[in-house]
């Protein structure tokens, strides 16, 4: 039985790569396709590090135990087994092993939360991001109109206990180019997650996060918010388009003439203060 | 002594009824109050589950709609936490502490009685809750609707009073885990029979030792917690209110600080059961007892160290992150001891195939999975992708139903026996195994999948061509299949009631001293307090081991048969008992009044008060049974 799990998994394994290739590129989130460094990096650990091994691990032990629970099963007439009550070198073998094993595990964890840890760079294009029940805002303070003012770009807020029906905001960005953002709540926990991009970060109120991303590729992102934050949680979605510098240049140039509040739908804005 | 002797039989016969149950303070029936209880609660923890499935089962699906959903998940996750695992594990404990430690009853028998019945009111004050939106029969829920962890500051925001019922029903279910947990320290370390040493305990009693002292730690957190989550919400306090200047990253600490410890509670007691089933059914003793006791230790103090692999995502910032992500990668050291001690005690034995033996295998089977997924979750960087997804709805249930509900039930078939003295039958009790473990396997490890493919936990909807609509499907169909396994559990208790397969005292040729007695024990337990000479004392009352360490039985050695009774010789002096005691029972009625109060109308207050103080008093008062 338990080998036909391990079979199930394969199976299931084999599913996943199914599984991306079947969906919807605007709605696509499998951290198995990342499109950004972050992701990237974070998949890579994932497999190298700690699902290869496992899965190493996992079939040995399944193994055992079927073999044991097959191999020792009682026969007829068979005598009393004799009652061994432990062996000390099997203890410390088995305590020892899996805790070098285990220590090799630090060196991914914390070099991985350095890095991803790190200031942003210098030259990152800066983006705020202010999550609100149930969409998302977002404003770049180095992108200003002739007044001075950031270009924002407004989610559709939904009502709380009616179901929303605007498009999610979408977050423009240049494909290659660093993107620092940091996160401010205005009411409860949401947590900023483009899976294809980078892992998440939640956006707490009364305090700054901040993190560091990118795209690789030229396309759209879906992202979603990740802590559970009340009625409409499933629909509080995000886009990220990823666009050529020029494109890029030319879509900030266009909202930017319309004064600094681009809106992606109708609506009344989230409550964010204008610039500095 | 004879005569004292068979006035208790008699009383025991006769000392039935509802009366009866209501102010027994016999552990043994506590512990039965206990279990069926808490089934009741699995059962409707169950059904909340089946509904949430059937909701995602395909993509914008609106069986539910997302208020309900959210508090029928929210009232799914603390049911089968606060109302199903501990108190199942309390069953236990009450059930088998006694009789394992040879004493006859616990050491506050009516404090036990009072816990059950706090648990009671606790549990249903809480589903109370959900009559309080409107028309239930419209669907209007007023269900708690902020997850079984209660983030702050959504659950300040909370409308309605489900928040209020969630708190105050955890805070009075607190009070119960605090009473037993005292009380089974107490126990255990004053109860114990002649000779019984700490090092000779059964591994199950260990664990309880160690349950309680978490329990006794960690509620204390949690109550503190509540209460500043109700100041807020109900005076106006600002301690997690951040337009005031509170911390919500606060409650969090708070909550995993308990809740951590919290799944160590929940995992503890079936890992003491598991170390129980299979030395009996492999026949051998369990391998390197003193390495499973140090790592069950190990576990508990380890457990205190590692709240924050909850918070990853919250920002706590490079230094805690790596720190938190370093502690818990530490636990799976102590945890993978016991796993190999469970293979090296069925390695070389001969192991009978019987459904308490299927159950504590699956258990392992299951528990490797939800290591590994756990240090898997370690692992900080790649978990930034796992938090908050389906990936860790995997984890928690292959540890929460693979592992401790597989150990409960191991434990429910392994001892059914000895306190209804008949046995489960064998077949249904296999059917249930496989297609719970199959059922098991097919909902919850898609969910793995799942959370790699990006769905976060927690939504009550999903669009069409995410990639997420087969994967669900599946999930369903595979909860469905638990479901059906659990009606196949429900059909074998009754069937086997019925049939009345005698078990007599030693069914599966035990080890521990609670085979020595008759099934169903006596309510005084053992007619001579035993003294005990070995681990595993009653197995080596029945064998003794030849030079080449192979055992060979004793002539003469085994159980008591109740029919010995009427001629056992005692030193003239009868048995003495504790007797019934329905204060108890009137004490724990007035928490939930209180509560009650506290949310609606601060005048129902002294009435709870009332009660509880009369309780109280009836209780202190009461003229000691001798
Ligand atoms: C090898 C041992 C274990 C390790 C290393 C481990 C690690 C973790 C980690 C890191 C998380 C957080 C995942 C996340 O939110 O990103 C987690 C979640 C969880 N673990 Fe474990 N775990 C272990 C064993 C257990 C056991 C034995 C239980 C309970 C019986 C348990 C119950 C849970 C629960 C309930 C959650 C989810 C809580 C929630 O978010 O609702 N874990 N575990
Ligand atoms: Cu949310
Ligand atoms: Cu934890």
């Amino acid at each position: 039985m338990r080998r036909l799990v391990s079979v199930a998994l394969l199976i299931a394994l084999v599913g996943l790569l199914i599984g991306c290739a079947g969906a919807d590129p605007d709605l696509d989130q499998n951290t198995f396709a990342p499109e950004g460094d972050v992701a990237r990096m974070q998949r890579d650990i994932l497999i190298v590090w700690v699902l290869g091994p496992a899965a190493v691990i996992f079939v040995v032990m399944q193994a055992l135990l079927i073999y044991a629970v097959i191999r020792f099963r009682r026969k007829k007439g068979q005598e009393l087994p004799r009652q061994v009550h432990g062996n000390n070198r099997l203890e410390y073998a088995w305590t020892i092993a899996p805790a070098i094993l285990l220590l090799m595990l630090i060196v991914p964890t914390v070099a991985g939360v350095i890095e991803l840890g790190r200031d942003a760079a210098d030259d990152a294009l800066r983006v705020r991001v202010v999550g609100q029940q149930f969409s998302w805002t977002f404003q770049y303070p180095d992108l200003t109109d002739a007044e001075g003012k950031p270009l924002t770009v407004f989610g559709l807020p939904g009502e709380v206990g009616k179901p929303s029906t605007g498009r999610p905001a979408e977050l423009h960005i240049p494909v290659d180019r660093e993107i620092g953002v940091t996160l401010e709540s205005v009411d409860v926990i949401h947590s900023f997650w483009v899976p294809k991009l980078a892992g998440k970060l939640d956006v707490v109120p009364g305090r700054t996060n901040s993190m560091w991303f990118n795209a690789t590729k030229i396309g759209s992102y879906s992202g979603q918010c990740a802590e559970f934050c009340g009625f409409q949680h499933a629909d509080m979605r995000l886009i990220v388009v990823a666009e050529s510098e020029e494109d890029f240049e030319a879509w900030v140039a266009d909202q930017l003439e319309g004064g600094g509040a681009a809106r992606s739908g109708a609506g009344e804005p989230a409550l964010v203060s204008y610039g500095e | 002594m004879v005569g004292a002797l068979r006035r208790l039989r008699q009383e025991g016969e006769s000392y039935q009824g509802v009366w009866s149950w209501l102010t027994t303070v016999d552990h043994k029936r506590i512990g039965i109050m206990y279990g069926v209880t808490a089934f009741l609660f699995f059962l409707m923890g169950g059904i909340e589950a089946l509904l949430l499935r059937i909701q995602l089962s395909s993509p914008n699906n609106a069986v539910l709609d997302p208020d309900q959903y959210n508090r029928i998940f929210t009232m799914h996750g603390t049911t089968m936490i606060f109302l199903v695992v501990m108190p199942l594990s309390a069953a236990f404990f009450n059930l088998l502490i006694p009789l394992m430690i040879g004493a006859r009853d616990v050491a506050f028998p009516r404090l036990n009685a009072f816990s059950f019945w706090v648990f009671l009111g606790g549990g249903l004050f809480m589903n109370a809750s959900f009559f309080t939106g409107g028309n239930i029969l419209k669907g209007e829920l007023g269900a708690p609707d902020a997850g079984w962890f209660g983030y702050a500051p959504l659950s300040l925001q909370s409308a309605g009073t489900g928040i209020d019922f969630w708190a105050f029903g955890l805070l009075i279910l607190g009070v119960a885990s605090m009473a037993s947990g005292f009380n089974f320290i107490v126990t255990i370390f004053n109860m114990r029979a002649p000779g019984m040493t700490l090092l000779r305990m059964p591994l199950f009693v260990w664990m309880t030792l160690v349950t309680s002292f978490l329990i006794i730690f960690a509620m204390p957190i949690i109550t503190v917690a509540l209460f500043q989550l109700l100041f807020d919400r109900l005076y106006g306090a600002n301690f997690f209110n951040f337009e005031a200047g509170g911390q919500p990253l606060l409650w969090q600490h708070m909550f995993w600080l308990f809740g951590h410890p919290e799944v160590y509670i929940l995992i503890l007691p079936a890992m003491g059961i598991v170390s129980e089933v299979l030395p009996t059914f492999s026949r051998k003793p369990l391998f390197g007892y003193p390495f499973v006791v140090i790592s069950g230790l190990a576990i508990a103090f380890m457990s205190w160290g590692v709240w924050a692999h909850h918070m990853y995502t919250t920002g706590l910032g490079p230094i805690a992150n790596s720190a938190f992500g370093v502690s818990t990668i530490l636990i799976a050291v102590p945890t993978g001891i016991k796993i190999f001690n469970w293979l090296a005690t069925l390695w070389g034995g001969a192991i009978s195939l019987k459904t308490p033996l299927f159950f504590a295998v699956g258990f392992i089977s299951m528990f490797v999975i939800g290591g590994l997924t756990g240090v898997i979750h370690s692992i900080v960087p790649s978990d930034y992708q796992q938090q908050d997804t389906y990936f860790v709805v995997a984890h928690l249930h292959q540890v929460l139903l693979g592992g401790a509900m597989f150990g409960l039930f191991a434990g429910i078939y392994y001892w059914f026996p000895k306190f209804t003295g008949r046995l489960l039958h064998e077949g249904w009790g296999q059917l249930h195994f496989w297609l719970m473990f199959i059922g098991f396997n097919i909902t919850f490890q898609p969910m793995m999948i799942l959370g790699l493919l990006g769905m976060p936990r927690r939504i009550y909807s999903y669009p069409e061509g995410a990639g997420w609509e087969w994967w669900n499907a599946v999930a369903t169909v595979g909860a469905l299949l638990i479901g059906v396994s659990i009606l196949v559990f429900m059909f074998n208790v009754v069937l086997s009631l019925r049939r009345n397969d005698q078990a007599g005292p030693d069914p599966w040729d035990g080890r521990t001293l609670e085979w020595a007695i008759p099934s169903p024990p006596p309510a005084y337990n053992f007619r001579e307090i035993p003294t005990v000479r070995a681990r595993d004392d009653f197995w080596h009352q029945k064998y003794e081991e030849d030079e080449t360490g192979r055992p060979v039985p004793i002539v003469g050695g085994g159980a008591q048969e109740p029919e010995e009774e009427e001629h056992a010789e005692g030193e003239g002096h009868g048995i003495h008992m504790p007797s019934p005691s329905f204060f108890p029972l009137i004490a724990a009625i007035g928490l939930p009044i209180i509560a009650t109060g506290l949310i609606y109308d601060a005048a129902i207050v002294a009435v709870g008060v009332a009660v509880l103080v009369v309780g109280i008093y009836g209780w202190a008062l009461e003229p000691a049974s001798e």
